[in-house]
């Protein structure tokens, strides 16, 4: 028999600790040794519930389909610790390989170079290029000359409808389709007939305490007016006042207690729809599945186009090269791999509500199948992006900002104008403020 | 939240320390590095946790320094300029004094006022101080949730009890009117258990003695509480006020979980803006600028707080 240990206390702490430090530094060490098996690819992304699911699914098909690669997803809560986590990380040269970030938000970090362009040669000899996207979203991928972000999808503010009481009050067409309303006097008339039929109120629309909501229907209506707002960095915001009050107060006569109620928040909205009391909801595509869930009878279409021109909403999430100090160019190729077999893949994210940005995937019959999602398909050639500018997007003190200014117009009927110059007061001020990313204004943004 | 609390309770642990028998002046020098060996964990952390970044912050407050790893470069006094110009800093700053003045005083006379419902009057005297302190126990998260919920404009408690009163229901979070009011409400019922076990412990202080000798000179319960229990409190009362007043000051988490994160103008804390600048426009710099122009006023509650505890010790 051995004899047992004989050490004293401090020995034994002593001990203790150093195999402690040892643990910690191993840690800290690189992991596998390159070159043996397939190598692993960070992805961090900031989709969790539903779209999370489905994008868990949609990894596992990738992985599942070559050898060459794992991806190795980390997922972080929406929104500013994101973003956080995510610019941290970048401005440590120690990101991830790649990461997903809403469109609107690559403005604020490509110039102080968080971010590194997609190299367009490469990705269109993996068949990705202008043709395969919607105009407008490839574009918005874009910061001065460099491509920074390639969307996965888009997802709109739409408007879904409950079938049953649509067709009880007569507004539906003999497709089944929500009538065509073309000003707002026709899509208030048709609103006070849901109305009639719905045992709550006609529209469901919930915004208190959120910006975001108050922003998303905003900016579709002042978009349909025909231009959108504009924010060059270091002058002056560009908004169109009267448009803007016209807007605004629309948003109000929508709120007046019977068409849809004055005091909801977005739960509340969601919750009345979804246990079919009410005939109509604004709200983001993401809604889809909670919907469906709910075993409602419903369908879905752009927000009716009131003010000429045809205009969504929308943000995407996309795929962005957070900087790396030391990139490995074997994981930068099989990045670009990875990305082209996910928007390939896409379809699947269209389950989740969300417009797939891919064309070949929206345009292939078996997405012309996909109830409701061919429905509002049509939105991807209309989506209208936060206008650029550093401080906005979605997850943003922007469009906060922007609840901030106009909530009591919709809650208690203040005067609109008076809101409208709050608003501008404060984006010119945040105007005035230095891009972080850039604050020596060398990039220009 | 208890930076203060602890602080005292360190003084008092100091005080109490009994000198030890001299001995030899060889085993001095031995039992001074010994002192200094058990002082060391606390330095190191202080002077890592503390003092480094409060010198690192001045530093960067003089910078364009950002999260994005971009600037840097020493701007002098930029920062301080616009943050004195920065009419949301004020309106953030006047938030967080507006909230110390509404909650300070309900935690005070509400706290006082369970205690001597405690203390005098109601049976089961250990379960009352259970729940009254239980609340404190609680997570800010946890509290913030419970009270989003009773805050609900549709199926909230809160406007299920002003329709059984015929009121008009409110949204109570929502409405920049109410919004901050509803925070100081949540936080009265989170914090109030603290300064109750402080009054509490200062009303059991006093020598039952006084209240018999009262008594048999015919002073009734409220004669007893107003000249005797009251002006015993004095110290008490002192300790609760200055720590309430830094607490109060620190105004965040229950603000920003309670508003969903949501900047509003009415109820965005000096703190909220301090972190909005910081990790939500990425600008360390004017954060940092901004988290000394807060400094200044901590440092005029502090300085104040030495000065009343001065004057006291001088009076005993």
């Amino acid at each position: 028999m051995t004899p047992p240990l004989d050490l004293s206390r401090r020995q034994f702490l002593t001990a203790a600790s150093l195999t402690a430090a040892a643990a910690l530094l191993a840690g800290c060490a690189p992991g596998a040794t390159p070159g043996a098996g397939p190598q692993t690819l960070q992805f961090w992304h900031l989709l969790s519930g539903g779209d999370g699911v489905t994008m868990s699914q949609l990894l596992q098909k990738v992985n599942d389909a070559q050898n060459a690669f794992r991806i190795r997803p980390t997922v972080l809560a929406w929104g500013t610790p994101y973003y956080t986590k995510l610019a941290m990380a970048g401005a440590g040269g120690r990101a991830p390989d790649v990461a997903i970030m809403h469109a609107t938000r690559t403005v604020g970090w490509a110039p102080g170079g968080l971010l590194d362009p997609w190299d367009l040669d490469k990705l269109a000899g993996l068949g990705v290029d202008a043709s395969t996207f919607p105009k407008p979203i490839w574009e918005k991928g874009f910061v001065g000359e460099q491509m920074f972000s390639i969307a996965l999808d888009a997802h709109p503010f739409v408007a879904m409808f409950n079938t049953d009481i649509c067709d009880a009050a007569g507004v539906l067409d003999s497709d089944g389709a929500l009538q065509e309303t073309t000003s707002p006097e026709e899509f208030l008339e048709q609103l006070r007939a849901i109305g009639g039929q719905a045992s709550g109120h006609a529209l469901s629309y919930g915004y208190l305490g959120d910006g975001a909501q108050m922003w998303r229907l905003f900016y579709t209506l002042y978009s349909q007016h025909g231009s959108p707002i504009e924010l060059p960095s270091g002058g002056k915001a560009v908004i169109d006042k009267d448009v803007a009050v016209e807007s605004l107060s629309f948003m109000r006569t929508l709120l007046d207690g019977e068409i849809a109620a004055t005091q909801a928040d977005y739960g509340t909205a969601v919750a009345e729809f979804s246990t079919g009391k009410s005939g109509m909801l604004f709200t983001g595509v993401w809604e889809l599945r909670t919907m469906q869930n709910a075993k409602l009878p419903f369908d879905a279409t752009m927000i009716p186009t009131l003010y000429g021109t045809p205009a969504v909403y929308a943000d995407s999430h996309s795929f962005v090269l957070p900087h790396q100090t030391h990139a490995d160019r074997a994981k930068r190729d099989l990045t670009y791999q990875f990305v082209a077999d996910m928007l390939k893949g896409s379809f699947g994210w269209a389950e989740a509500g969300h417009i797939p940005a891919f064309l070949p995937v929206t345009e292939s019959p078996e997405y012309a199948d996909l109830v409701p999602q061919a429905h509002y398909a049509e939105a991807a050639k209309h989506v209208v992006y936060d206008p650029t500018a550093w401080f906005t997007g979605s997850g943003s003190n922007f469009q906060g900002e922007f609840g901030a200014a106009v909530q009591n117009v919709l809650l208690k009927g203040d005067d609109p104008v008076a809101a409208i110059d709050r608003f501008e007061a404060r984006v010119n001020t945040m105007l005035s403020q230095p891009n972080p990313a850039d604050p020596e204004g060398t990039f220009g943004s | 939240m208890m930076t203060a609390a602890t602080d005292s309770t360190r003084t008092i642990v100091t005080g109490s320390r009994t000198a030890a028998p001299a001995r030899r002046a060889g085993s001095r020098s031995r039992e001074q590095l010994v002192s200094w060996a058990f002082l060391a964990p606390f330095l190191i952390a202080f002077a890592l946790f503390l003092v480094w970044p409060i010198i690192h912050g001045i530093v960067l407050s003089f910078t364009d320094a950002s999260l994005t790893g971009a600037g840097g470069g020493f701007v002098g006094f930029a920062n301080y300029a616009e943050a004195l110009s920065d009419p949301v800093m004020w309106r953030s700053l006047w938030n967080t004094i507006w909230f110390t003045l509404l909650s300070t005083v309900p935690l005070v006379v509400i706290a006082l006022l369970m205690a001597a419902l405690v203390d005098r009057g109601l049976p089961g005297q250990w379960l009352w101080r259970l729940s009254f302190f239980m609340p404190y126990l609680l997570a800010s998260t946890v509290i913030s949730q419970i009270w989003v919920w009773i805050f609900n404009p549709q199926i909230g408690a809160a406007n299920n009890i002003l329709k059984a009163f015929g009121l008009e229901p409110l949204a109570w979070l929502q409405n920049p009117e109410t919004n901050m009011l509803s925070i100081v409400i949540a936080t009265v019922w989170w914090t109030v258990g603290f300064n109750f076990l402080l009054y509490l412990a200062a009303m059991q202080n006093i020598p039952p003695q006084q209240y018999e000798a009262a008594s048999l000179d015919g002073a009734g319960a409220w004669r007893q509480f107003w000249s005797i229990t009251l002006p015993q409190l004095g110290p008490a009362t002192v300790l609760i006020l200055l720590l309430q007043i830094l607490a109060s000051l620190k105004l965040f988490d229950q603000a920003y979980q309670m508003l969903g994160g949501v900047a509003s103008d009415t109820t965005r804390s000096i703190v909220q803006y301090i972190y909005e600048a910081g990790f939500v426009s990425y600008r360390f710099g004017y954060s940092a600028a901004i988290s000394y122009v807060f400094f200044a006023l901590i440092v005029i509650v502090g300085v104040a707080q030495a000065l009343v505890t001065r004057r006291r010790k001088e009076q005993l």
